[in-house]
């Protein structure tokens, strides 16, 4: 806690420094920061949009690192889920009842599969997940960026994107002036439901004996081979379904620029979470104000807002440094 | 004639496009054959293309700007290095972080430095002579450091540590130190592949130069199975690929289909259907 608290200030005084170096004052940066972030409904609807969107690659991730998995790839299966969920949605007509469900769905079922090929990699090849999802993050650009540019391209716009989603089919907003929709709670919803699931079923159970003690876990008669590939699966998922709930509440069709590495500041968010779907609601919150109050903080105070991204990556080389992951590593390794 | 012109055409292009990624990927086998998983290789592309750009525009000399360029990817590495070696981290998930830290700092830089956002404006850079001799340099490289490797002490050290560290601290000799150094070094050497994209193919540095080159190098250091002549060969592969694709463009052939291959390569090698690949066996398992 101490060391946490510590490695907190320690960042925010790198954050500070970095400002004065663009030649703006770190308190004009800070309070645009926080009033970008928090200053009103709609500022704080914005943070709450970006809360989301956050929170579902890290609750993935998480879920992953649980079963003691690596999933490098969230970002990867959040765009192929977008994908899976714009295409959908090109092709439903308006109707919510229907389509809604049927938009997060197709995104759970197409960031599923793409965890899976890294799941199948691991568990049927032995082959290194991590590299596999990185290797499968940028095919996710690649192959979505060569169907929206091509064979599925919408005929109405100049730039690569899918058809717009029916209007009747978008997500429901919840808060007046603001982007916020019904994917905010249902990831909320999502995020305790995981944790009744790893505190309180036997497949939960599985997962986590699979990750911290994959030897016990084995001669107790847990498959972990179909624990990685459920694991990779249902990760995959999670991520994929952030990718629908983006699409489909935010900008209505599917394009290539709908995450701006929501999935790897995802791994940041999970280890501040300390990996417990609670903590990493809160977490997500905190960088939610980040990415949301980055903008202003430009704006206002004139300090790039690319700080954001340097500290993001600051702070989770110093996450990285907790001896719990080192030991897990070793483990699970070999 | 025609015929011919083209191919000269493409195996000139198979080299530019392959330098960059010989570095990276050398590098990237320097440093796990010490048993520290590199995945930060493509900020450190980043890093040694904008300090190589930043230097060169400050001081007027491309040469600095190779010399800035590679010891900011040392710096990088340094981190990564002491991180993994002093406090015994999760080199997947600090790699991780040092890819948004680099993008991310060269993009503040390119604001702080030259007051516009985007790209830097063109600087002194190495002219034609000087993008051959890196090209040619890429290449000596790769040979020397597979015979460092082989047939030095220093290079069974290397190779000790990525196999079997408490072996080599029984022989008297610090693993940490050994790959400390090698982080370092290697990083180095990653540096010099930023710095060919920013003053050797062009004479700027541009967000998202580097496009993903560092993830290609990772794949080309499995395709090469962890050995440096290997990954030059899948970095020549793969920069052959990349000359294709500008020329096949013109016939229609999607160029995302071109780009897919070298990530779908590593895919399939790690499955294990193009023979056995096995990293060291202490790759990324942290010496406590």
């Amino acid at each position: 806690m101490k060391q946490t608290l510590l490695g907190a200030i320690a960042l925010v005084c790198i954050a500070a420094l970095a400002m004065l170096l663009a030649g703006a004052s770190p308190i004009a940066g800070f309070s645009a920061l926080f009033s970008g972030a928090l200053g009103g409904v709609p500022q704080l609807g914005e943070t709450l949009v970006q809360t989301t969107a956050l929170l579902f690659p890290s609750l993935a991730v998480g879920f992953a690192f649980r079963a003691g998995l690596f999933n490098i790839g969230a970002e990867g299966q959040l765009i192929v889920g977008g994908f899976c969920a714009g295409l959908t949605g090109a092709y439903l007509g308006g109707a919510g009842a229907i389509a809604i469900p049927a938009i997060l769905v197709a995104g759970a079922i197409g960031g599923g599969l793409w965890g899976a090929v890294a799941g199948v990699i691991r568990a049927r090849f032995g082959g290194n997940e991590v590299i596999a999802t990185l290797m499968l993050n940028i095919l996710a650009l690649l192959l979505t960026g060569y169907l929206v540019s091509g064979p599925l391209r919408a005929t109405d716009v100049a730039s690569a994107q899918t058809a717009t989603i029916a209007r009747g089919a978008w997500l429901p907003a919840i808060l007046p002036d603001s982007r916020l929709t019904i994917a905010f709670p249902i990831a909320l919803v999502l995020a305790f439901a995981l944790r009744a699931l790893f505190a309180q079923t036997v497949f939960g159970y599985e997962l986590r004996a699979a990750g911290e003690a994959p030897e016990a876990a084995r001669r107790a008669g847990i498959d972990l081979k179909t624990t990685a590939l459920l694991a990779m699966t249902i990760s995959g998922a999670i991520a994929g379904l952030g990718g629908a709930a983006i699409v489909d509440g935010l900008l209505h069709r599917f394009n290539t620029e709908l995450s701006p590495g929501y999935g790897f500041v995802a791994i940041a968010v999970a280890l501040v979470g300390n990996l417990d779907p609670l903590w990493i609601i809160a977490a997500s919150f905190v960088f939610g104000i980040l990415q949301s109050g980055a903008l202003t903080m430009q704006a206002i105070a004139h300090v790039p807002k690319d700080v954001v991204t340097f500290v993001e990556g600051l702070a989770i080389v110093a996450l990285a440094a907790r001896r719990y992951f080192a030991t897990r590593l070793a483990t699970t390794r070999t | 004639v025609n015929a011919l012109a083209t191919l000269e055409t493409l195996l000139v292009l198979t080299l530019v496009k392959a330098a960059p990624l010989v570095y990276a990927a050398l590098g990237g086998v320097l440093c796990e054959r010490s048993g520290v998983v590199n995945i930060a290789l493509e900020g450190m592309l980043v890093v040694g293309a904008f300090a190589g750009a930043l230097a060169a525009f400050f001081t007027g000399s491309a040469l600095l700007g190779v010399v800035a360029g590679v010891l900011a990817a040392a710096l990088l590495g340094a981190m990564l290095g002491i991180a993994a070696t002093r406090f015994g981290v999760d080199q997947i998930v600090a790699g991780t972080g040092l890819n948004l830290l680099a993008v991310g700092g060269a993009s503040f830089g390119l604001v702080v430095a030259f007051g516009q956002p985007g790209a830097s404006p063109e600087v002194p850079a190495l002219g034609q002579r000087g993008e051959i001799a890196l090209i040619a340099l890429a290449i000596v490289l790769a040979f020397a450091l597979e015979w460092a490797l082989r047939q030095t002490p220093w290079g069974l050290r290397v190779r000790a540590c990525g196999e079997n560290p408490a072996a080599v601290r029984s022989a008297g000799v610090d693993p940490q130190a050994v790959r400390l150094a090698a982080v370092i070094a290697g990083s180095a050497i990653a540096g010099l592949g930023g710095v060919y994209l920013s003053l050797g193919e062009l004479n700027l540095y541009s967000d998202g130069m580097t496009a993903g080159r560092g993830f290609i190098a990772l794949a080309a250091v499995i395709f090469g199975r962890w050995t440096p002549l290997g990954a030059l060969g899948a970095a020549l592969f793969f920069g052959a690929f990349s000359a294709l694709e500008f020329v096949l463009q013109r016939a229609g052939i999607p160029s995302e289909l071109m780009q897919a291959l070298p990530y779908l390569a590593a895919l399939v090698a790690l499955s294990g259907f193009a023979g056995r690949v096995r990293a060291p066996a202490a790759d990324g398992v942290p010496f406590v």
